[in-house]
């Protein structure tokens, strides 16, 4: 499905580029190119899935465990790894509950649109070792609009599955998302206006190529990542972020303990599993945007070609930030959050977006 | 406190206020061992209650008690004040088998509602004037009237799984309507077992909301009159209110029983009762706190879990004591079961290290929970329940204490141990759900006070004066026709019986006055025109456990 | 075991729903353990005979909880899943508070008349294969209450029941072995038989007429979901 996205002619080589050269199949023309593009897109979307597989089922409960003082699986091989296999065999091969006043099409499509529109996001993201499908100009604009689908496929979750949790569910979905979107993207503009690009190579190369300072004696630069140029915008900019994938403390779609599951309580089988993925693909595409924009992407010490393991611990430690607040922090209620959003967040990030503006003005 | 001697004409002088004060409308004298009783006349009660609040300033409707005779039915208002709980004054109701209606005490106190409505429900007696005469724990198409004398266990009944209506608009499919009927429970996770709260929201405000309670009516009570006093009622106040408080359950019948058939017990005894009610109490506002934590932080978190590993510790304690870890059936009329387990310098030990460890805990739970910001925002202000509200409803425990009652039996209405040991009742006067927990968490901390001094007192008793046990006839027959109320201030609030005997050696009549009941009553009054997290929050602050409330 | 088909025993439909009680009370192995490709193969090649072990591994070795508290027993059920118990080190420590995305139910406490009927509704709710843990003397008899007028003695008057765990309430410790009890038994392929035939909940027309259907003809309506006790000759 990401295939579709238009490819671009940056400075990188891109990943269906690669495998193009690699396999031959570059000469195929315009067909072999779309075929190298829909492996490309395999490859990541798998990639992800893969991670997300090992996030749901094992590291998050080991996670959650070390938080609670707690083992979690530890009887099926090592560490209880193979749990992964047997929640996901043993999800997918539960009977599928249709409710008789489940609204049918959008019923079926509501975890497709959830897994999907997150799976959309990484096609953009630059992973680091070449791991890049697509660098269109516009690519922050594209994550940001991707991600947001991920709030039509919630409500359609609520309004589809004929249960009045889910509705309340899919409709908190709804105003949450519209009230954090906004300081989202505002905070992410600041970001563009110093990378000067809404590509997403280049937000990556001005924050690896520039140095914010020099550590005297110790011959170690520390490079521009924007975390550490404006840590304000990256606090606002990972507290938004909490609550457009809607953890703790702004669990609010599902809230467990009032909404029982809120927007997937009527889901079983594979759906369920859908939108369970769903849910952590959203996580990790939060954490890739953050770790794009504000971490450096994929750079760190070492060869280039370590890119991809520095991506993915900086992924993997927003993961870690989220089970954290889990574990410690209560929710919000509703309106409070809404609050927060509008009357904080958003004058905030504008107040954020204005200074950067100004301070960019003055240096350039 | 006062003396023995001073109580005792303070009782005279205020008798003879009372029996001015309701004159010609009482009908003949009835005494109970707890307090002065008068018969009064079905269509009188309602006048009798007005004046008992409003000039003798009985503000606490503690229990009412219904209860078949031969001859005829009667309601007994169990009254007490708030300021001296031991100035009680109970107001009997007779009405003939033909036509047993009487007038309602609903006007006068709120919390007859849902008493009247269990007395209408269980016996059958009907009053008039009660706003909402329903069956409240059985279903409503129950037949029959299970504590009346005529009922058949035997027949067949029918229990209907329809769709609730909602009570503010007839047709709530109509695509005009403002408000939606949301059943919470019974099987929800926020409602602590297998509470059914009947909301109407508009938006995510709770426009209406009735709590339906019965899912777990076990026949406490029926059970009790079953057994008889010496044994076979003790194993069951263990599961009125289950998380972990047994022993503070047992005291409830203990005393009771011991008031009736006029029992001392030893005082090494008593200091074993306080030893192990008080570390109950920990471990049940162990529970209180954690399940709080769950219903606003979510799922299973730290918070949640760490409140487990302690109330663990304690389970180990009471384990060691009692042999059993949540149903300990460790008091006797007359005393306890066993002394503490040898080696005892073991026991002591654990029990110290234990409440040396406690201090950095509570302080743990101070940093992860009563500081935290959002747990600020959310709490302080939800659920507020006024001072005058609470009595009204008849809360206690620390749900009125919550509220700045300053009430506890334990002080108030002395038992056991309490009075010769240094510790203070905690009061807030917040009024919100935060107010409650911290109640609750420093009540934690006046326990372990008392724990630490009967741990003292224990290791420095008399190795030749450790009587556990009074000199109890095998089976215990309390004069015929001897009627008692006691309470003892349970993790809940006011845990009470009443008992009357009839010669036999099982209860005539048993009745649980039970903290949660009235508490919960309260839950609409705090929670209309909140949000739902606060519903949830509330409910939660209430610390109501369905084993007692449904009995 | 998915069926595009909707269920009848969903919110709203009013049919009664007998099918899962009669899988479990037929002959030979139980409804719960057979794949699709076995009914469609007829006999048991070796390919499937090993896929339906992997099947039950999986099964046995992953599974969550319904978040399910009724009475006494929950408490301990909730220690059992806390931090010195741990119960997920088997795999089965992920409480789930929607009954769609449960596999096993525990029912930690006595059972009520008023509760029958939604206990029964929570367990209809829940996907094939299911399971149910029975937790404490009163699902297996009524317990301590058994005599009440109020108390069904013993949960498997209302839903199969696979594992009895006794104990009043039983020890976290008795819960766990109870627990993989039910995860041996899976992983082997075994199922319980069911003995009892549990109280149904049927439209309020067709229950037979006698007294007791007349005096309540007026107040519910004759396509109303009931559950009749009969007390005096429980199951």
């Amino acid at each position: 499905m990401n295939g579709a996205v238009p490819l671009q002619n940056g400075d990188t080589v891109l990943l269906p580029e690669r495998i193009a050269d690699l396999t031959g199949l570059g000469e195929l023309g315009v067909a072999g190119e779309l075929l190298a593009a829909f492996l490309g897109a395999f490859i990541i979307a798998n990639l992800m899935l893969a991670m997300t597989g090992v996030a749901g089922p094992w590291a998050k409960r080991k996670i959650t465990a070390a938080f609670t003082d707690r083992i979690a699986v530890n009887h099926l091989g090592p560490a209880g790894i193979f749990i992964i296999v047997a929640d996901a065999v043993r999800l997918l091969s539960k009977e599928n509950i249709i409710p008789e006043n489940a609204d049918r099409p959008a019923y079926d499509l509501a975890p497709i649109v959830i897994a999907g529109s997150a799976l959309l996001g990484f096609a953009v993201i630059p992973m680091g070792s070449g791991i890049h499908l697509a660098d269109p100009e516009v690519g922050l604009a594209f994550v940001f609009a991707v991600a947001g689908i991920a709030s039509i496929g919630l409500i359609m979750a609520g309004y589809a599955s004929g249960n009045k949790y889910s509705m309340l569910g899919g409709l908190r979905a709804v105003a949450q998302n519209i009230a954090y979107e906004i300081p989202l993207v505002v905070t992410g503009m600041s970001v563009v206006l110093f990378a000067g690009s809404l590509r997403m190579s280049e937000i990556v190369a001005v924050q690896t190529e520039t140095t914010l300072f020099t550590i005297p004696g110790l011959e170690w630069a520390v490079p521009a990542w924007f975390a550490l140029v404006n840590p304000f915008a990256f606090v606002l900019f990972l507290i938004a972020n909490f609550a457009e994938v809607g953890r703790n403390p702004f669990d609010m779609p599902e809230a467990p303990a009032e909404l029982i599951a809120g927007y997937q309580t009527e889901y079983s089988s594979v759906y369920f599993v859908l939108v369970y993925l769903g849910e952590f693909l959203h996580i990790f595409l939060g954490g890739a945007i953050i770790a794009t924009i504000f971490l450096g992407g994929p750079a760190g010490p070492g060869p280039a070609e370590l890119g991809i393991v520095w991506f993915l611990l900086k992924i993997w430690a927003v993961f870690l930030l989220t089970q954290w607040l889990r574990s410690a922090i209560p929710r919000v209620r509703i309106d409070q959050l809404i609050e927060i959003g509008w009357k904080g967040l958003l004058v905030l990030s504008f107040a954020n977006l204005a200074l950067t503006a100004a301070i960019v003005g003055v240096i350039a | 406190m006062s003396t023995g001697i001073e109580t005792q004409s303070d009782a005279e002088t205020g008798e003879a206020e009372l029996e001015a004060l309701i004159g010609d409308r009482a009908l003949a004298r009835d005494e109970h061992l707890n307090a002065p009783g008068f018969v009064v006349n079905p269509d009188d009660v309602q006048d009798v209650l007005f004046d008992l609040r409003d000039e003798a300033g009985y503000d606490h409707c503690s229990c009412v008690t219904a209860q078949q005779y031969e001859d005829r039915f009667e309601t007994i208002y169990h009254l007490k004040k708030y300021a001296d709980p031991t100035d009680e004054v109970s107001i009997v109701v007779p009405t003939p088998l033909s036509d047993p209606v009487s007038k309602s005490a609903e006007p006068v106190y709120r919390t007859a509602d849902w008493h009247e409505r269990e007395a209408y429900d269980l016996v059958g007696i009907g009053y008039e004037g009660h706003p909402d005469l329903r069956r409240i724990l059985l279903p409503e198409t129950w037949q029959g009237h299970p504590l009346s004398a005529d009922y058949d266990q035997e027949k067949p009944q029918v229990v209907t799984l329809t769709e609730h209506a909602n009570p503010l608009e007839s047709d709530h499919r109509d695509p005009e309507s403002d408000t939606m009927f949301l059943n919470v429970g019974p099987h929800h996770p926020a409602t602590h077992g297998v509470l059914h709260v009947k909301t109407v929201l508009d938006g995510e405000t709770i426009a209406d909301l009735e709590p339906d309670i019965g899912y777990l009516h076990r026949c406490e009570e029926q059970m009790c009159q079953q057994g008889t006093y010496r044994h076979q009622i003790m194993p069951y106040p263990d599961r009125w209110d289950y998380v972990s408080s047994g022993l503070l359950n047992e005291w409830a019948y203990a005393r009771a029983i011991e008031d009736l058939a006029d029992i001392d017990v030893p005082e090494y005894a008593q200091i074993v009762r306080t030893l192990g009610a008080e570390l109950c109490r920990i471990a049940s506002h162990m529970l209180a706190l954690g399940t709080f934590a769950l219903d606003v932080y979510g799922e299973f978190t730290a918070t949640f879990m760490y409140t487990f590993r302690d109330r663990e510790l304690v389970q180990d304690i009471l384990e060691d004591l009692t042999g059993q870890r949540m149903m300990f059936n460790y008091f006797r009329v007359g005393g306890v079961a066993w002394d503490l387990p040898e080696p005892r310098e073991d026991f002591f030990e654990q029990t110290r290290d234990f409440l040396d460890e406690l201090p950095a805990k509570v302080a743990e739970y101070n940093d992860l929970i009563t500081t935290n910001e959002i747990f600020q925002t959310r709490c302080i202000d939800t659920g507020v329940l006024e001072p005058d509200v609470a009595k009204d409803y008849g809360c206690t425990g620390p749900v009125a204490r919550g509220s700045g009652v300053d009430y506890d039996l334990r002080r108030d209405d002395p038992y056991g141990y309490y009075e010769n040991l240094e510790w203070d009742v905690v009061t807030r006067d917040g009024c919100d759900n935060y107010a409650r927990v911290l109640c609750r968490m420093e009540e934690v901390e006046e326990s372990a006070k008392i724990v630490e001094q009967c741990l003292d007192l224990l290791e420095d008793w008399p190795e030749d004066d450790r009587e556990v046990q009074a000199n109890v006839p095998r089976t215990l027959k309390p004069d015929a026709d001897t009627e008692t109320y006691r309470a003892v201030e349970a993790a809940k609030g006011e845990l009470g019986i009443y008992m009357r005997s009839d010669g036999t050696d099982k209860p005539a009549r048993f009745k649980i006055r039970s903290p949660c009941f009235s508490n919960l009553q309260a839950l609409g009054e705090m929670s209309e025109g909140e949000y739902i997290p606060d519903l949830i929050a509330s409910l939660g602050s209430l610390d109501i456990v369905l084993g007692e409330v449904d009995r | 075991m998915s069926s595009d088909e909707p269920r009848q025993t969903i919110h709203g439909s009013t049919a009664p729903s007998t099918d899962t009680r009669e899988a479990r009370m037929g002959e030979g192995v139980d409804d719960r353990f057979n794949s699709k490709l076995r009914e469609a193969f007829g006999t048991s090649p070796f390919i499937l005979t090993k896929f339906d072990q992997f099947m039950n591994w999986v099964r046995g070795n992953s599974m969550f909880m319904l978040q399910f508290g009724i009475a006494c027993c929950s408490i301990e059920m909730i220690h059992t899943y806390a931090i010195k118990h741990d119960v997920d080190r088997y795999g089965a420590g992920v409480p789930r508070a929607s009954p769609r995305q449960a596999d096993v139910m525990i029912v930690p406490g006595t059972i009520v008349s008023k509760f029958g009927p939604r206990m029964k509704r929570v367990y209809d709710q829940m996907p094939e294969p299911k399971f149910v843990v029975g937790m404490g003397s009163c699902t297996i008899s009524g317990g301590p209450f058994q005599e009440g007028y109020n108390v069904v003695k013993g949960a498997e008057e209302i839903i199969p029941i696979d594992i009895h765990v006794p104990g009043c309430p039983p020890r976290p410790e008795a819960l766990i072995y109870g627990i993989l009890k039910l995860q041996e038994r899976i992983q082997n392929g075994e199922s319980s038989p069911v003995v009892v035939k549990p109280y149904e909940l049927e439209e309020f027309g067709d229950l037979p007429e006698d007294e007791l259907v007349q005096k309540l003809a007026s107040e519910i309506d004759e396509d109303d979901l009931v559950m009749r006790y009969n007390w005096a000759d429980s199951p």
